[in-house]
């Protein structure tokens, strides 16, 4: 959360929102966003049921749910998936931007 | 099972967010790409 933080701006000048979704309660959110004063949308999933909808996986081995970033184009189509097989497995912001990038180039 | 395709249109979905606003996939359909983050707990 906090790679995604330092490069915020960056995103938000290359048009893409940041959306985090977890199955935490409401309460646990909100005292994380405003603990570490994170400026993305959050939306507490504890039914899980869009985290299943979009494949994130379960790792009974490695005690629950693996990160996963997706990214939808404005057009509303799926043009990243990445599922992490660990904790530690996620991109780095340079791909993502780098994504945004071609994406935005395409769309001129 | 995920219904996440690359090339495909994502699924829609309605979440309410940490004030309790629903927020939409769709909300940002031609207004700007999404970076979806699947989190697993907050360390």
């Amino acid at each position: 959360m906090a790679q995604l933080r330092r490069d915020y701006e960056k995103f938000v000048a290359a048009g893409a929102q940041i959306v985090v979704i977890g199955p935490e309660s409401p309460q646990a959110f909100s005292a994380y966003f405003t603990k570490e004063k994170l400026p993305f949308i959050g939306l507490p999933d504890p039914t899980h049921s869009v985290l299943k909808l979009m494949g994130q996986e379960v790792n009974l081995f490695k005690l629950g749910r693996m990160p996963g970033q997706i990214i939808v184009d404005k057009a509303g189509f799926v043009r990243y998936i990445h599922y992490g097989h660990d904790m530690t497995d996620i991109p780095a912001n340079e791909d993502i931007l780098s994504l945004l990038e071609n994406l935005n180039k395409e769309s001129i | 099972m995920s219904l996440v395709k690359l090339m495909l249109p994502a699924p829609d979905f309605s979440l309410a967010d940490v004030n309790g606003n629903p927020v939409s996939l769709s909300d940002f359909k031609g207004k700007s790409h999404v970076i979806l983050v699947l989190n697993r707990g907050f360390t």
